[in-house]
């Protein structure tokens, strides 16, 4: 019996009176823009994230594209600069024999000035400037003498090797030695 | 130094456009701190105030033997600290306004590390708050913990510390495929590791470890 109240009450509830319907109706519509709006946020906030990480996308590509186009000849220069180191080298054996043809110093300079057209400069080394190993590695000490006794101690003393900077980047810092 | 960018790592160069950083720092003979590539740049000239191969004692006693033998051939003075660690002495009171310091072997991990952050962060333009750091996989409890407090020192939230053949391994994506055991070798600056890894689905297992403490890419360069 109970059982049977039961069913009526639920019939009971599924017709109410005739402003019922329109009640539910509503309240599904409500619902369902409830829920089409809180999509349409899920939605544009992803749309407005995909456009976002596109927008960086776009600019780390082209810094990461300009950085190619900067370094892209970076490994083809680092192989040259121990040929120019070795053209150096010959070079100062040669004017030790004898006067040297100009045209040497020409190649050399030809060698010199593609490299500089691409971005390669020399670190310039001026004895006794401060030892700052950004640009300078030190490799060594030389007791102060005459030519350095001016210099104070721990400052460039003299360059054992020339180094290069390509584009401000280092590629080789000066190889130097410092007064004691 | 490397960021995950959608799934995959990807390497950052450092603030000197370069893809590794050496663990050296040193406090200059013009009393400034030094960190990686710059710090070695000096060290020939600078030996008792450049530090490098804090690995070896980095979670270490001063008692260790390791540490023993490290102290003999080191350039820079260790000591013991009041727990039985080790402490290593920076700084050349000599220059004018220089004082000799000791620090931990943790705080002078933490300068290189508060390096790479800084670099991490002028090249993403964004915070870097949190880290997974790299440990050799015979590092016992102890050299694992220092390590962590390293990073916390230089201000990362330390997410895990992970063996460096784990992470060579998952860097390779060697746990993709199949069920296989591979051997990671490291050769690096100043010691050779070789690790046997079991790598599984979700696992990597590092089964044994061996190598030379004191051979490496320095010895060659000698």
């Amino acid at each position: 019996m109970s059982e049977e109240n039961n069913v009526n009450n639920e019939n009971n509830e599924i017709k109410p009176g005739e402003a019922a319907p329109k009640d539910s109706e509503f309240e599904k519509l409500e619902a369902e823009l409830e829920k089409s709006i809180r999509e349409r946020d899920e939605y544009l906030d992803g749309w407005k994230r995909a456009k976002a990480d596109f927008i960086n996308y776009k600019k780390e590509e082209l810094a990461r594209l300009e950085e190619i186009v900067k370094f892209g000849s970076e490994d083809v220069i680092r192989d040259l600069i121990p040929v120019l180191d070795s053209f150096e080298l010959g070079l100062a054996s040669l004017e030790k024999a004898g006067p040297v043809e100009k045209g040497v110093y020409m190649i050399k300079g030809q060698l010199e000035d593609v490299l500089r057209r691409r971005g390669l400069e020399k670190i310039k080394v001026t004895p006794g400037e401060v030892f700052n190993p950004v640009y300078h590695e030190s490799v060594g000490t030389v007791e102060a003498n005459i030519s350095t006794a001016s210099y104070q101690s721990g400052t460039v003393a003299e360059e054992v090797e020339t180094g290069y900077v390509l584009q401000s980047k280092v590629l080789r810092p000066a190889r130097v030695r410092l007064v004691k | 130094m490397a960021v995950v960018e959608g799934g995959e790592p990807k390497i950052l160069e450092n603030a000197e456009g370069n893809r590794t950083t050496p663990s050296v720092v040193a406090i200059s003979k013009a009393n400034e701190r030094l960190v990686g590539l710059v710090a070695k740049r000096q060290a020939i000239t600078n030996p008792q105030n450049t530090i490098f191969s804090v690995k070896r004692l980095i979670g270490r006693k001063f008692a260790d033997a390791e540490v023993g033998k490290d102290k003999s051939w080191l350039p820079y003075e260790i000591r013991a600290a009041a727990d039985g660690g080790v402490e290593i002495k920076m700084g050349d009171p000599s220059t004018s306004s220089g004082q000799a310091k000791y620090y931990r072997p943790e705080e002078i991990s933490a300068m290189v590390l508060a390096k790479l952050k800084a670099d991490a962060e002028m090249r993403l333009g964004e915070k870097i708050e949190e880290a997974v750091i790299t440990v050799p996989a015979y590092f016992d409890d102890s050299q694992r913990q220092a390590t962590k407090n390293a990073g916390e020192i230089a201000g990362f939230k330390v997410r895990r510390i992970i063996n460096e053949p784990t992470a060579a391994a998952l860097a390779y994506g060697l746990n993709r495929d199949k069920n296989e055991q591979i051997v990671v070798y490291d050769f690096g600056g100043g010691t050779f590791d070789i690790s046997v890894l079991e790598v599984g689905d979700d696992t990597v297992e590092v089964k044994a470890t061996g190598g030379d403490t004191h051979l490496g890419g320095d010895d060659f360069d000698k």
